[in-house]
């Protein structure tokens, strides 16, 4: 039995979920298809209720 | 302590053409080379590449280099890299600096290329100066009492106790009634999954009560909080004993209130009543008359309570249709302003309400409806026109609120409400289930009011979150954090303790007197304690007042 | 992703590393490649508004921060074409044509799901023209016109403008070469172009294929130039888009497609509108809804501070129709609910919110993995395990759930990461 997990998609869920893993200890892989992660949170200027970068 | 001979080494980098095809990279190198205490220098495509990184790995072995200075990019994403290669070549990561000459010099001044050489001079030799006075700093490492505190035993707090439970981790589970189960307790049945409220929580409970990793208390009250993330001593009173125990992170799942519509609506608890008192009566199944007109959005949206409680509309729509599923002769009306029946099954629920008949009313928040003892007059804001609605029962859609113990946990914890006194989040998005101190953590309507699903998830979330620090044991710190720098100085006074937007200072009495304590582990190193200390006792590691005006003087020093 | 096997605790998966044609440990995402590669393609990152080249980094700030070679466009990839460019500028070495997909084989206890979401096409819904009316956006590329980094700088600019400058653009090259062109017939007969034609119109010359040429030459330039002065004319009276009308719910609450409620697209065009006139002061935004539904923290107070403060219009009512007039601009159709009055409306943009649907490709995703699916299409869960799909160790967050904003999607990844926690713990 293997401890790691796979978490499909590199966008912001798949990021905090990785995230949160890696940070308990566990080994993550994180697939995307696309050339670079971000997902459509990246291609967002702005995001609401506060108007902050979404970058 | 021998002073010993400061070796400075400067490294500029061209980044590609990111910095070089605006300044003169070459000619910075060469300049830096003449700044006091440089004894290397040496200009890299990229200072970030695995060949960069050697240069500098080779220039503090080979040249005895003790300070390190890179003229680059952003220490936002580059600076951790840099200081871990120092660490390579066994040189103290905190006797790093950096110079941002591609932000602040070649992107922002593309079209004035000498000035932006002037600027780019200015800065090295600014980071320069200060390099010079830095000192080595270690980081520090902080314990984690591997136990998490959860505060409330209703659905969220339920939920987030077995997670972190069945992960393996100890918990403590306090809830201030005599029971667990908090608000599901009295309602009846839930949507869209139709099933008994009292069932799904009943199972929770069992499933926490039997957990050998959680202990239970009920009719319980926190007297006293002390200390910071990784050891939180907190003081407890259940069924009349005190307890005090030491825990690495906190959960706060406290839910939230529900608003008694005194005055408004004709309110009354017994013929005009709130979705909350409806329940019980479901629960019993005893609903008299035909004519229910419910009135949404009471107390709420409106000058004094501006937010909207997010379920309302949905508990209406379910409670809508169970009256139509017990008594199909039934006429309900719903008055809305919007009927926020977000989300995939939501919008299901408000399908079948309507194919059963619930009618949809919109009124108009300037001209609200009026209850009259057996009729509801309404402005139908869609049709332009009055109705005069029949009723038996008029049912008010009240907000949820901030629970009444809302400010006492805020104080105890340190942690910050939003106005409406529901708890704050660190940040809306990045950081939505935990709190600005480190080690709390929050879920379910402590937060904003939830539904069943929503407080599971967040809930679950936020176990998540706490396990973080408890599965790693021990939490490190950077060590640029505030620091005494003349505790002689300090009286005492406490302006630094009010200011901390991080509870890491305290006013502790010493054999000197009243004194400051800095609470390492909790510091951010904003700075605020150094800016207002008029005393100038304390400062800020990496950013001492010496070093800031040995970056002023390197700049007046052209 | 290719393949699975195995169970809770213990999946076996196969996944495809595409190759990038470009080391990853050399390469520097310096950008020279980009800069000199010659191929240029509609960017998807831009929603097709803007440009990219065949070696391209997806976006600015993007991670990897290395580029990679779109080997469909690349000359260098496509038969008979000789070009190798990047290979000869990149200063790392870092290009490498004959990279090949690696295969990775891994064993893990649990699986997230985090496949996210796509966007309904908007063409489907014939009466909004989006697709046939050129100044008919959706929400997304909307965004990309707002983002300082995207294609216009953040400049609102109405897309037949854009389209337009474009056209001067291309127009300008071609008619640059066709003078080229009438310059050789100038030098080789020494006679100025004009004054051929007015002789050969005449009938003075008429002899000869290349006069005919010539004087056909010099007619296409003629027609080109009063074009493109045309085309001009009218672009110097260009203005950033100022009147801009948001219709929701487009492709959700809609018994023809998605019947559900997509959640974020209120607060989304809000926060658009809001952010168009702190782009320019003169905007003028109407938000056409059914139901404005803010239920999530701060969102009513957002709502309440767009209309008093910013100024933004709220319009109750659903959108019949788009049409356009003589100067491409969209008029909305629409009846305002709250007067009873069918009324129409001029914009210079309209802009639709349309609605989160499952992705593309989450069936065989799906059926890799063994999970169902729900109606809808999306992984299929139960509101009191709400992260749980239909397989054991499996778990699903974010929109590839159902709709949802970007603090629910955050905080249901760190939910799901309990529950994949718990799985490899051995209690889940």
């Amino acid at each position: 039995m293997s401890k790691d997990i796979l978490v499909i998609g590199g966008g912001i869920a798949g990021m905090q979920a990785s995230l949160d893993l890696a940070d308990m200890g566990l080994q993550v892989h994180m697939v995307e298809k696309l050339p670079c992660i971000g997902g459509k949170m990246a291609q967002l200027d702005k995001t609401f209720p506060t108007n902050d970068c979404a970058m | 302590m021998e002073k010993e001979e400061l070796r400075i080494g400067v490294f500029v980098c061209k980044c590609g053409s990111n910095i070089a095809g605006y300044l003169d990279v070459e000619a910075l190198d060469e300049y830096a080379s003449a700044l006091p205490n440089v004894v290397f220098t040496q200009w890299n495509l990229y200072t970030c590449s695995d060949v960069g990184l050697d240069e500098i790995k080779k220039g503090i072995k080979e040249q005895n280099l003790n300070r390190v200075v890179v003229a680059s990019c952003s220490p936002r994403t580059h600076e951790p890299l840099f200081r871990s290669i120092c660490a390579e070549a066994e040189l103290n990561p905190y006797l790093f600096e950096m110079v941002n000459i591609r932000d602040q010099c070649s992107w922002v001044h593309m079209n004035e290329r000498e000035p932006a050489m002037a600027k780019a001079r200015d800065l090295i030799r600014m980071g320069v100066a200060k390099a010079a006075l830095l000192e080595p700093q270690e980081i520090i490492t902080s314990e984690v009492e591997v136990r998490a505190l959860v505060i409330g035993g209703g659905i969220a707090g339920l939920t987030a106790a077995t997670s972190l439970a069945n992960r393996g981790f100890p918990v403590i589970l306090l809830e201030k009634e005599k029971e667990l189960g908090g608000m599901l307790r009295s309602l009846n049945r839930l949507a869209p999954m139709d099933v008994d409220a009292s069932e799904v929580i009943s199972k929770k409970i069992k499933e926490a009560e039997d957990h050998p990793n959680i202990d239970v208390y009920t009719g319980a009250a926190i007297d006293k909080v002390e200390g910071f993330i990784g050891k939180f001593d907190v003081t407890f009173s259940a069924n009349g004993t005190t307890k005090d125990v030491r825990l690495g992170v906190v959960i706060i799942a406290t839910g939230a209130g529900n608003l008694v519509p005194e005055g408004m609506y004709q309110y009354d608890g017994q013929k005009v009543i709130t979705q909350w008192e409806l329940e019980e009566k479901l629960k019993i199944g005893k609903i008299d008359g035909n004519n229910v007109v419910m009135i949404q959005c009471v107390g709420a949206r409106s000058a004094e309570r501006q937010y909207c409680s997010r379920i309302c509309c949905a508990v209406a729509i379910k409670n809508a249709i169970l009256i139509k599923q017990m008594n199909p002769a039934a006429k309900v009306y719903i008055l809305y302003r919007d009927i926020m029946a977000y989300g995939v099954e939501n919008e299901e629920e408000l399908r079948k309400a309507k194919q059963l008949g619930v009618r949809f009313v919109k009124y108009d928040p300037e001209r609200p409806p009026v209850v009259e003892e057996d009729k509801v007059t309404v402005f139908h804001h869609l049709m332009g026109k009055e109705l005069e609605l029949p009723q038996d029962m008029v049912v008010l859609s009240t907000p949820l609120i901030a629970s009444e113990d809302a400010v006492k946990i805020a104080n105890l914890f340190r942690v910050t409400l939003d106005e409406n006194k529901f708890f704050l989040e660190a940040h809306v998005k990045l950081r939505p289930l935990d709190c600005a101190t480190d080690g709390i953590f929050l879920c379910g309507s402590a937060h904003y009011p939830k539904d069943v699903r929503e407080s599971i998830l967040q809930a679950l979330g936020a176990a998540s979150r706490a396990s973080i620090p408890l599965a790693q044991g021990e939490i490190k710190i950077e060590p640029i954090i505030s620091t005494f720098v003349d505790r002689d100085a300090c009286r005492g006074c406490g302006l630094c303790v009010a200011l901390c937007p991080y509870g890491a200072l305290e006013i502790e009495e010493t054999d000197e007197g009243r004194k400051a304590n800095i609470i390492t582990v909790a510091c951010k190193g904003c700075g605020v304690c150094a800016a207002t200390c008029f005393r100038h006792a304390l400062g800020i590691n990496s950013f001492t007042d010496e070093q800031i005006q040995a970056q002023i003087h390197g700049f007046l020093a052209a | 992703m290719e393949k699975v096997t195995g169970s809770n605790g213990d999946f076996a998966v196969t996944v495809r590393k595409k190759a990038r044609y470009v080391d990853e440990d050399l390469c520097t995402g310096c950008g020279a490649c980009a800069e000199k590669c010659p191929t240029t393609v509609p960017d998807e990152f831009n929603m097709g508004l803007g440009k990219r080249k065949a070696i391209y980094k997806y976006y600015t700030q993007g991670i990897p921060s290395t580029f990679c070679i779109d080997a469909v466009h690349c000359r260098t990839f496509q038969k008979g074409k000789k070009c190798g460019v990047c290979e000869k500028i990149c200063q790392a070495k870092a290009i490498d044509y004959k990279q090949e997909d690696k295969i990775l084989e891994l064993k893990v206890g649990a699986i997230v799901l985090a496949v996210g979401y796509d966007l309904f096409d908007a063409a489907k819904l014939p009466e909004y023209g989006y697709g046939r009316i050129t100044n008919v956006i959706n929400a997304l590329e909307f965004e990309r016109l707002l983002s300082a980094s995207g294609p216009t700088e953040g400049h609102v600019e109405r897309l037949s403008d854009l389209r337009d400058h474009e056209l001067i653009h291309s127009g300008e090259k071609k008619l640059k070469k066709a003078t080229k062109t009438l310059g050789k017939y100038e030098k080789k007969h020494k006679k100025s172009s004009a004054d051929f034609y007015k002789e050969f119109t005449a009938g003075n010359i008429s002899d000869g294929d290349e006069f005919a040429k010539w004087a056909k030459q010099y007619e296409s330039v003629q027609e080109a130039t009063k074009k493109l002065e045309a085309l001009k004319a009218k672009a110097e009276k260009f203005d950033v888009a100022t009147r801009l009308a948001f219709i929701q719910c487009v492709g959700s609450r809609d018994f023809r497609f998605n019947k559900y409620c997509s959640s974020y697209c209120c607060m989304h065009s809000i926060k658009e509108a809001m952010i168009a006139k702190d782009h320019e002061a003169r905007t003028d935004a109407y938000i056409f809804n059914m139901d404005l539904r803010t239920v999530g923290k701060g969102f009513e107070e957002y709502k309440v501070r767009g209309a008093e403060k910013t100024g933004l219009n709220y319009v109750r009512g659903r959108v019949a129709e788009i049409t356009q007039d003589e100067n491409e601009n969209p008029i909305i159709w629409y009846e305002e609910t709250t007067s009873q009055t069918p009324k129409s409306l001029t914009v210079d943009l309209a802009i639709l919110a349309v609605a989160c649907e499952a992705p593309k490709g989450i069936e065989k995703i799906a059926e890799m993995v063994g999970v169902e699916l729900d109606h809808n299409r999306f992984f299929k869960t139960d509101p009191l395990n709400p992260l749980d799909t239909t397989v054991p160790g499996i778990f699903v967050c974010g929109c590839a759930q159902g709709p949802m904003d970007i603090p629910e999607s955050v905080a249901q990844a760190s939910s799901a990461a309990s529950r994949a926690a718990e799985a490899v713990a051995g209690k889940a």
